[in-house]
């Protein structure tokens, strides 16, 4: 399948803490051809915040009815934002009373179950596809990457687009672009602590210390990610995680984004590369 | 853990399995594929779904409501998508959570995780704003945390200042690398918070 336009959810994040990702994103699909529409005035999915089904399922409602009144699916940058979507899609679509609920609560919040939100990994490998991929590609990127898939990309069920123990399609893209995927297949879909942060951040930097040590330990130049809480944690917290337990790792972390862009021709800075907090430049000396 | 049989609320299991996600609870035959697969309980060895959801099913309300663990998990969903008999584990355990903040509410409980005072700042500045602002949300959780605004404000700046810096050097917050002098620093807000504001109103019965 071949797609053109897409409406556009950046969700929180995008707007300052993972700017790198949101400015990859755009430069990416500019580049590909694909029109980027942003939801208009899009609200906050909720993230791992909104505990209670009932309120991810309104304020998701209002953003896909705005795609849904431009008659385009939605794709995002963010495994939460795009699990909060899904299910809410999924929850809606299957009930009318729920439908009934939504538009209950505000007008705006009627949503008849026509969009399809997508995560960007599942876009750019799936409707984008690896012909048309290979086709604009123009530099290897001759990196050594653990590809870090974290919670939402394999699981759950119902939302999943890649398999939840062995996922693969970040390690086809890191491929094409003439990357190489070093052994990381226990750590891929661990959770890197993120929801945590917050509360009990002795257990979350334990858990980001374990992707990006092992990620180091199998001879890994970066690790990709395609989720700005994962980016957060990974990159941005990585300097206090080290601080915190004692060590030093020095990780560069990128958005998959960043990769890609690389490998299409798009300049360094236009992918927001000098925006990462562990430095990148290793990565830059590999593209050829 | 002795059980005291006297103590047990049978009805227990009732109130979650009304809870949205809690529905498919009394499916588990507790064969803890949830609690081996579990990062968390890499960490924290104690730490242990299955018997939640035993001692749940078991009316053991008191005990389950006041466990410190159940404000831990980090809804990662390995266990829900590992489990064989469809327990949606993670809503599971949110739906308990809920119950216990309740409890709170109604006076009957004394939660010592953080975790719900900073889910509600972070909501707090949703249902304000349409989303997220970082600052606003570290400005309510970290006093009310800390039980004082000059404590809590110590506590923030202790775990991001340093972070700070970095996003400003990085011209991902402030003013430097374009998108607007107060990016970051000041709330994005949407036009339409009236909507928001029935969301929170109507779902949440505030």
């Amino acid at each position: 399948m071949s797609v053109d336009k897409l409406a556009y959810y950046p969700g929180c994040p995008s707007e300052a803490t993972a700017l790198d990702q949101d400015i990859s994103t755009k430069a990416v699909f500019k580049a590909l051809g694909v029109e980027l529409v942003e939801v208009e005035d899009w609200n906050c999915c909720g993230a791992a915040e909104a505990e209670d089904p009932k309120l991810v399922y309104a304020l998701n409602a209002r953003n896909l009815a705005i795609a849904e009144k431009d008659g385009l699916d939605i794709v995002t940058p963010c495994s939460i934002c795009y699990y909060n979507l899904a299910r809410t899609n999924n929850a809606l679509k299957a009930d009318e009373k729920l439908r009934a609920e939504m538009a209950e609560i505000d007008p705006s919040l009627s949503y008849n179950g026509t969009v399809t939100p997508k995560h960007i990994l599942d876009v750019l490998m799936n409707d984008i596809g690896v012909d048309e991929l290979k086709s604009k590609i123009v530099k290897k990127v001759e990196v050594k990457v653990a590809p870090y898939y974290g919670c939402y990309i394999g699981r759950p069920l119902g939302t999943a687009f890649d398999d939840p123990d062995d996922p693969v399609l970040m390690d086809q893209l890191i491929e094409l672009i003439g990357g190489e995927n070093v052994p990381f297949d226990y750590m891929k879909t661990k959770c890197c602590g993120g929801p945590l942060m917050m509360t009990r951040a002795d257990i979350a930097f334990e858990m980001a210390r374990k992707v990006l040590e092992t990620a180091k330990n199998a001879g890994a130049d970066c690790v990709a990610l395609a989720c700005p809480l994962c980016g957060m944690m990974l990159d941005a917290k990585q300097p206090d995680v080290e601080k915190a337990l004692g060590i030093k790792i020095g990780m560069p972390v990128v958005y998959i984004t960043q990769l890609l862009g690389l490998a299409l021709g798009i300049d360094p800075k236009s992918l927001a590369l000098g925006k990462n907090t562990v430095d990148t430049k290793v990565i830059l000396g590999k593209v050829v | 853990m002795p059980i005291k049989t006297w103590e047990l609320d049978s009805n227990f299991k009732n109130e979650i399995l009304n809870e949205a996600g809690g529905e498919h609870l009394t499916a588990c035959y507790q064969c803890s594929t949830c609690t081996l697969g579990c990062p968390i309980t890499e960490i924290v060895p104690s730490y242990n779904p299955r018997k939640i959801i035993q001692m749940s099913l078991l009316g053991m309300r008191n005990e389950v409501l006041s466990n410190p663990d159940l404000w831990i998990c980090a809804i990662c969903q390995t266990c829900t998508a590992r489990c064989p008999q469809d327990v949606v584990v993670g809503d599971v355990l949110a739906a308990i959570r809920r119950i216990a903040e309740k409890e709170e509410e109604a006076g009957n409980l004394k939660i010592e995780s953080p975790r719900p005072l900073f889910e509600k700042a972070f909501l707090h500045t949703v249902e304000k704003y349409g989303r997220l602002y970082d600052i606003g949300l570290a400005l309510e959780y970290y006093p009310k945390r800390e039980g004082g605004t000059v404590s809590g404000i110590k506590a923030m700046m202790n775990d991001y200042k340093d972070f700070g810096m970095r996003m400003a050097f990085r011209g991902k917050m402030g003013p430097l690398g374009g998108h607007g002098l107060l990016k970051g620093v000041l709330p994005s807000k949407i036009k339409k918070t009236d909507v928001m504001k029935k969301i929170f109103e109507k779902v949440e019965g505030k």
